[in-house]
């Protein structure tokens, strides 16, 4: 008895873990989803507008030369700006002008805005990594397992905007018009809905989703760099998405989560001596799985 | 630039359809003859940066290899480091730790890289477009996470180190050598797309539907190009690891393979002199950058602060790609277009000719 209860409490804290960092993969898995809905591509600069957003929380608060130090709150939104700032220039300079070109071409496209925002970043913050405060110190303890405030937020964070998508594409009018322009753009705008706001419209929630996700990132890591979200979010939350079926926001949610404990479990069970890297490995399985046993993912419906 | 100006003096008087007249061909010769200065005589002279060149070569070889998939079959591969990787790691530890002969090394490199891709390959059968690209990128950075950080493989971490021969120590001879590579890759790439292998690849990036319905093979087709690719960026791989002699993992990273994809782009897809001048471009952005005093200058008048000095060329790098897409889909390529046609003898026009057949497909679309 008291050797199950052991592993038990073993399994217990790579589990709530691997599904709080889950969470921040689902929310930008939710983006991705949003932006597959709304354009049919996939985008690869999703993660970074989360890293710019996190790096201008983060230059507010300590202000500089240019820049009054600000509170977190004030910060905060500044780093959203800066995030939806991004998604709506992007839709406006790289992905319009590109709109009629085949899928690929905007695809990588979006992963030059990415290097692009990398650079940008790099001007204003240097490679070296910046040490980020969470928003809410301390924890709460349960008997060995410890959640910190900052965790409890990002829960609660994605719970919230997770809901809203999808009461947004289920009972509003721009919902509707949002799946209407991914599958028809000719014939919506022959029914007066103006494909060119809607798009602007959904790469500014993406960019919205992905800065958030950015902000509780950094903040839960603890540490952020130009680049970073790219490097270590973006996989996880593309395989989020494709395993929750590329176009289910709800999907995208239970993908996060299930990708995020996997990544904990191998972590933690699997030595590094055996394969390096595990959860790169895992997630790489993950997603191979994924499309080729069932394309449309947990809840997608097409493909 | 001058023999631009020349040109359509010794083009003027003759008809297009009989091609150029003896005038023309000395002035297309002296053209030849200062390109072949600079590749064979100025750039070896130049003793500091002849490694430079060796690595532009290099750079051309995966340009080349990444446009069969990318230019030719339309498969976007964002995992190409890990081809690139496999032959460089296949090579250092064949010939340094098994003590495998120096020529038998590439072979080794060029099946390894062949055979990574050709699992990759296996995978692009059952999944196309966007997916292919997903799973391309994160098998890239499987091999990086994994096999490249085995520890049999990096001497424990430290980098397999590679060395080459006596014959190759000095580095003008090493750039002999990679320009050799270079010459074998373009005559493949050439012969590859004036051959039925070639058009049938050309018909699956159009449409792998119709291209079935005319007898091609889509299974063996797009597993060839695969392979092709694999197999070219193994021996680029194998270049590299005796190029700077250490092998570590860290050197083949997903920033590696989209700036793979990034010169091949704005080289120009489907153009075999463009993705090389591509190539040729990245891998001597630094030193552009960083050696010529001039460029050096302005580049730092631009970038001020020393962060943004740093971030200089990844900063040119993106903005030079999504420039190209947006209003230049046919890159470097397109842009020579008019000199390269004159070259191959044809009359000099700034205005592309849309008479030209098979070979309009060069350079003249950016579908991926």
């Amino acid at each position: 008895v008291l050797l199950a209860f052991d592993v038990g409490n073993d399994l217990v804290t790579p589990v709530v873990s691997g599904a709080i960092q889950g969470c921040i993969y689902g929310l930008l898995g939710l983006g991705l989803v949003l932006l597959y809905k709304g354009n049919r591509i996939f985008n690869f600069a999703q993660a970074e507008f989360g890293t710019a957003a996190a790096l201008t929380v983060f230059a507010c608060q300590s202000g500089s030369k240019f820049l009054p130090v600000m509170p977190v709150g004030l910060a905060i939104i500044c780093g959203l700006l800066v995030g939806t700032g991004m998604a709506l220039a992007t839709e406006r300079l790289v992905v319009r002008p590109l709109f009629r070109q085949p899928k690929v071409t905007l695809v990588v496209a979006t992963a030059g805005v990415a290097l692009l925002a990398i650079a940008v970043e790099g001007f204003f913050a240097g490679p070296q990594p910046t040490p980020v405060q969470p928003l809410k110190q301390g924890a709460q303890e349960w008997g060995s397992l410890r959640i910190t405030y900052q965790e409890m937020i990002i829960v609660a964070v994605l719970a919230v905007l997770a809901l809203a998508t999808v009461l947004f594409f289920k009972y509003t009018a721009t919902g509707t018009a949002i799946l209407a322009v991914s599958q028809e753009p000719t014939a919506t705008s022959l029914v007066g809905i103006s494909v060119n706001r809607i798009s602007a419209l959904t790469w500014g929630m993406a960019g919205f989703l992905g800065a958030v996700g950015g902000i509780l990132f950094a903040g839960a890591s603890g540490t952020i760099f130009p680049g970073y979200m790219t490097a270590f979010a973006l996989i996880p939350a593309f395989t989020a998405a494709v395993f929750g079926g590329i176009t289910s926001l709800p999907g995208a949610f239970v993908g996060g989560v299930t990708i995020g404990v996997l990544q904990q479990l191998a972590g933690t069970n699997i030595p590094s001596g055996v394969i390096p890297s595990v959860s790169a490995v895992v997630v790489f399985g993950v997603l191979l799985l994924v499309l080729l046993v069932r394309p449309a993912g947990l809840l997608g419906k097409e493909v | 630039m001058s023999t631009t100006a020349v040109s359509p003096a010794a083009t003027a008087h003759e008809s297009p359809s009989t091609g150029p007249s003896l005038a023309g061909w000395v002035a297309r010769g002296v053209v030849y003859a200062a390109l072949a200065w600079v590749v064979l005589m100025f750039v070896p002279g130049t003793k500091n940066y002849v490694d430079v060149a060796a690595e532009a070569a290099i750079y051309g070889i995966v340009g080349l290899s990444l446009n069969i998939l990318i230019g030719y079959t339309g498969q976007l591969s964002l995992g190409h480091q890990g081809f690139y990787g496999a032959g460089a790691f296949a090579a250092a530890y064949a010939g340094t730790v098994h003590g495998v002969p120096f020529a038998l090394t590439f072979v080794i490199a060029l099946l390894f890289g062949a055979f990574v891709a050709l699992l990759l390959g296996l995978v692009a059968l059952r999944i196309s477009g966007l997916y292919l690209a997903l799973i391309t990128l994160v098998f890239g950075l499987t091999l990086e996470g994994s096999l490249f950080e085995v520890s049999e493989f990096t001497n424990g971490g430290a980098g397999q180190p590679a060395s080459r021969p006596e014959w190759l120590f000095e580095s003008d001879s090493f750039y002999y050598f990679c320009l050799a590579f270079l010459a074998a890759a373009l005559y493949i790439d050439w012969r590859l797309v004036r051959t039925k292998a070639g058009r049938a690849l050309l018909a699956l990036k159009e449409n792998e539907r119709v291209a079935e319905a005319f007898g091609i093979n889509v299974t063996l087709y797009k597993l060839l190009a695969f392979m092709l690719s694999g197999a070219m960026a193994g021996v680029a791989g194998a270049l590299f690891a005796y190029a700077i002699g250490n092998v570590t993992g860290n050197d083949y990273n997903f920033f590696l393979a989209l700036t793979f994809v990034l010169m091949t782009v704005v080289g120009g897809l489907g153009s075999r002199v463009g993705v090389v001048l591509g190539g040729v471009l990245f891998a001597s952005l630094d030193f552009w950058i960083d050696d010529v005093e001039v460029i050096h200058n302005a580049v730092n008048t631009v970038f001020r602060t020393p962060n943004m000095q740093q971030y200089a060329a990844n900063f040119i790098g993106a903005a030079g790609l999504l420039l190209t897409l947006i209003f230049n889909p046919g890159g470097i390529a397109q842009q020579l277009s008019p000199l390269t046609r004159w070259l191959s003898g044809k009359p000099f026009s700034l205005h592309g000719d849309k008479d030209s057949g098979p070979g309009a497909v060069e350079g003249s679309s950016a579908r991926a």
